[in-house]
């Protein structure tokens, strides 16, 4: 039996959030000797609930917010009126609800940044239109908590491949996936070219590890659970040794809606409702919000106050802005022979040559081409070349699948004030809590490094014998999944919302940590540098609670 | 639907006790959650009705399916049941549509009858529906028609749309829950990964 605590109990933290860094914050406080309550909204689930059901899980709202009960809004800018979402659509901002969050569905890439990631605004001066900062820590200090990850949460990759690899303290403690067809090309292209791709880091199990079966090559990782156990969300790692432990309850479809302070501007705790939409309140000497970086930038806001009448720790006025998603962009190649990239994980070989920013490309971004599977044949059949959509022709084109790949460009999205979520000022969701409203237009920049590295991925296909190579169109975000920079880190109270240790600059007992916490995007596959913040997060909290300095 | 289901079903058992030899005891639990899932997939009654489109109507919007993914030497959206996805999806997860839906088609349909008066969408020869979608295509309603027809045609068979897998057989996915390397041509007799020599 796990533990379980009463609302009346005063836990020593009460966690919001069970995903990628609320599963790592868990482990390690309750580990340290903590009293932990995780409040998740979503349900559990096992893994022989999860499906093969791309109508389910990628056009319905499978295991994702769902807009008929969560709506959200989005505009372009703040002149332009918003659209709410609606029943049978994604929302713009769109993550797994449920206990895992979106390491349950995430592809499972585990970039880590560059040592430059953290510090690009020393490096390039500022670029008109962003807030380019550098981060409070460097690359050199979370350097062992990325090997945490690789280690406890579980990482295959190889060491030691490409030149521009960050500098690392051990090998990665399992091997590679197996390579595929996609992966075969790509690395072939890209030797012609004279570039280095190196075999992808991905947190998936590559042979049993820690108790967890290996993949079995299923085919289904970005947007599904995985039944055999093998892809290293925190439902699966994490989560239970937190439980392990006696010390930790996972509380599930309890949705705090407010953090709750007295008078001296701390907090007591949380107000959330349970299954039933009856009202609780569970007390805590301290809260860590880690509900990602769209939801714990609208707890913030709905738990403003008198004393807090921008929202909870929002002095700065910088909760909820400098959203940044990461820009991609897809290019296709077929090729000769099968393929069948269905098969086996998404992506099994990476290109980083192009990572750094160069002021010589006249604008600003940096990113990585990885070699993926073209997606899950409904998405497949909905997009084709040449402006053909149907009839025999396109019907010859579906026949394709098995003969063609994607060669996927992960970009930077530079921080904007502007870009933000708010809450919308007229729609509320289901339990009468209001909408995260979305506002985004991408920085010029993101949209030019994309397109410019759209080209080369176009020539690596080229040059790995594609017979035919056509890109997917540019398009400017209309939402996002990876959700970043909302609550920056950094040492000014004034311009970031919290300090280098994830805690509040407004209020001593309230922590923030997930990827809201990042100060920039990085260049895709954020959820490496979330756990490692939250590893690194946890080790101070549970010391500063040690010390009586919480 | 009942046939696809049951083959869907044996041919996991049989998938399953060949990975047994090939992949030994390390991937068991994996084996038994894609056997409690076939077991627990049954044919979607609610799938396969005409229910929210009039007989007359699904007639057409079968004619527009049969043209988008029309029948060659491999069946197309009609034989796969496009119509009975469509249908099935306007009741359930795309029920937000449906006025939009029957505005369209009943807007569709006026402007077919003016074009060519007396005869139905459905049963005017392929040169002239082919003709009329042409005319008709950058409009919001035919958009939703292919997107429907498409993705019915590459869900799961239970939606009705993708009947005896005839989308996937197209396409040449295979609907398994386990593989093993190699996976394709060109990974075959992939040497293993070599870190390139250190540059002088």
């Amino acid at each position: 039996m796990t533990r379980t605590y009463r609302d009346k109990d005063t836990v020593d933290f009460v966690i919001v959030g069970s995903g990628s860094s609320g599963g790592v914050m868990a482990r390690e406080l309750s580990r340290a000797g903590f009293n932990v309550v995780v409040m998740e909204q979503g349900p559990r689930f096992a893994p022989s609930d999860f499906e093969h059901d791309e109508l389910k899980y990628w056009f319905g709202s499978g295991i994702v917010n769902d807009p008929s009960t969560s709506p959200q809004t989005f505009r372009r800018t703040v002149d332009s009126p918003a659209t709410k979402s609606l029943p049978g659509q994604l929302n713009p901002i769109f993550y797994a609800r449920m206990v895992g969050g979106s390491s349950v569905h995430f592809t499972a890439n585990y970039w880590r940044l560059h040592p430059l990631d953290f510090k690009e605004r020393s490096l390039l001066g500022s670029i008109p239109g962003a807030s380019l900062e550098d981060w409070p820590i460097s690359y050199e200090e979370l350097e062992p908590y990325y090997t945490k990850v690789e280690w406890e949460i579980g990482v295959s990759g190889m060491a030691g491949t490409h030149p521009n690899e960050p500098p690392r303290s051990r090998p990665y403690p399992m091997p590679p996936m197996p390579v595929k067809s996609s992966g075969v090309l790509l690395e072939r292209g890209a030797r012609k070219l004279g570039l280095n791709p190196f075999p992808a880091p991905l947190a998936i199990a590559s042979v049993p590890y820690r108790g967890r079966a290996s993949c079995v090559h299923c085919g289904f990782c970005m947007g599904f659970g995985c039944e055999a156990r093998a892809k290293s969300s925190t439902l699966y790692t994490m989560i239970p040794e937190a439980e392990a432990t006696h010390r930790c309850e996972v509380r599930t479809e309890s949705y705090v809606f407010r953090v709750a302070t007295n008078p001296k501007g701390r907090v007591t705790g949380v107000h959330y409702f349970d299954a039933e939409k009856r009202e609780h309140f569970q007390n805590a000497k301290a809260v860590i919000l880690c509900a990602n970086g769209a939801e714990t930038a609208r707890l913030l806001l709905t738990s403003a106050g008198p004393q807090f009448p921008q929202g909870l720790g929002n002095s700065s006025g910088m909760v909820g802005k400098h959203l940044m998603f990461n820009q991609s962009a897809r290019t296709f190649g077929a090729f000769e022979h099968e393929l069948n990239e269905y098969k086996s994980v998404q992506v099994t070989r990476v290109v980083h040559d192009f990572y750094d920013s160069d002021p010589k490309r006249g604008f600003y971004g940096g990113g990585g081409i990885d070699a993926r599977i073209g997606p899950n044949p409904i998405i497949w059949s909905l997009k084709g070349p040449d402006g053909a959509s149907w009839g025999r022709a396109y019907k010859d084109h579906l026949r394709t699948f098995t003969h063609t790949m994607l060669a996927a460009s992960h970009t930077t999205s530079l921080a904007v004030e502007t870009n933000s979520v708010s809450l919308d000022p007229e729609v509320k969701d289901a339990w009468g809590m209001p909408a995260i409203r979305t506002t985004y237009k991408d920085h010029p920049d993101d949209l030019k490094f994309a397109g410019w590295l759209q080209k080369r991925a176009a020539e690596i296909l080229d040059a790995a014998g594609a017979k035919k190579v056509w890109d997917e169109p540019l398009a400017e975000s209309r939402g996002g999944v990876h959700l970043l920079g909302t609550c920056r880190m950094g040492n000014d109270a004034a311009t970031s919302v919290v300090d280098r240790f994830h805690r509040s600059h407004d209020v001593p007992n309230l922590f923030m940590c997930d990827g809201g916490s990042m100060v920039t995007s990085g260049r895709g596959q954020p959820t490496m540098t979330i756990q490692a913040l939250a590893f690194r997060a946890a080790e101070h909290i549970g010391q500063f609670a040690k010390r009586g300095e919480i | 639907m009942d046939q696809a289901t049951k083959s869907r079903r044996d041919f996991l058992a049989s998938a399953g006790s060949a990975l047994g030899i090939a992949l030994a005891a390390t991937h068991w639990p994996a084996i038994a959650d894609a056997h409690s899932h076939a077991t627990a997939a049954v044919a979607n009654p609610e799938a396969s009705a005409i229910v929210f489109l009039s007989a007359e109507d699904a007639r057409d919007v079968d004619a527009m399916a049969s043209q988008i993914v029309p029948a060659d030497e491999s069946p197309g959206a009609h034989e796969a049941g496009a119509v009975y996805f469509i249908d099935y999806s306007l009741r359930t997860w795309q029920a937000a549509q449906a006025d939009n839906f029957r505005s369209g088609l009943k807007d569709f349909q006026a402007a077919f009858a003016a074009a060519h008066p007396g005869v139905r969408f459905a049963d005017a020869d392929s040169a002239t529906q082919i003709a009329f979608l042409q005319s008709v295509e950058t409009g919001g309603f035919f958009g939703a028609v292919r997107a429907l027809t498409l993705i019915g045609l590459f869900a799961l068979p239970q939606y009705g749309g993708n009947r005896d897998g005839i989308g996937w057989k197209l396409i040449g996915f295979n609907d398994q829950h386990a593989f093993s390397p190699p996976f394709g041509y060109y990974d075959r007799d992939y040497p293993g990964f070599t870190r390139p020599a250190a540059k002088p």
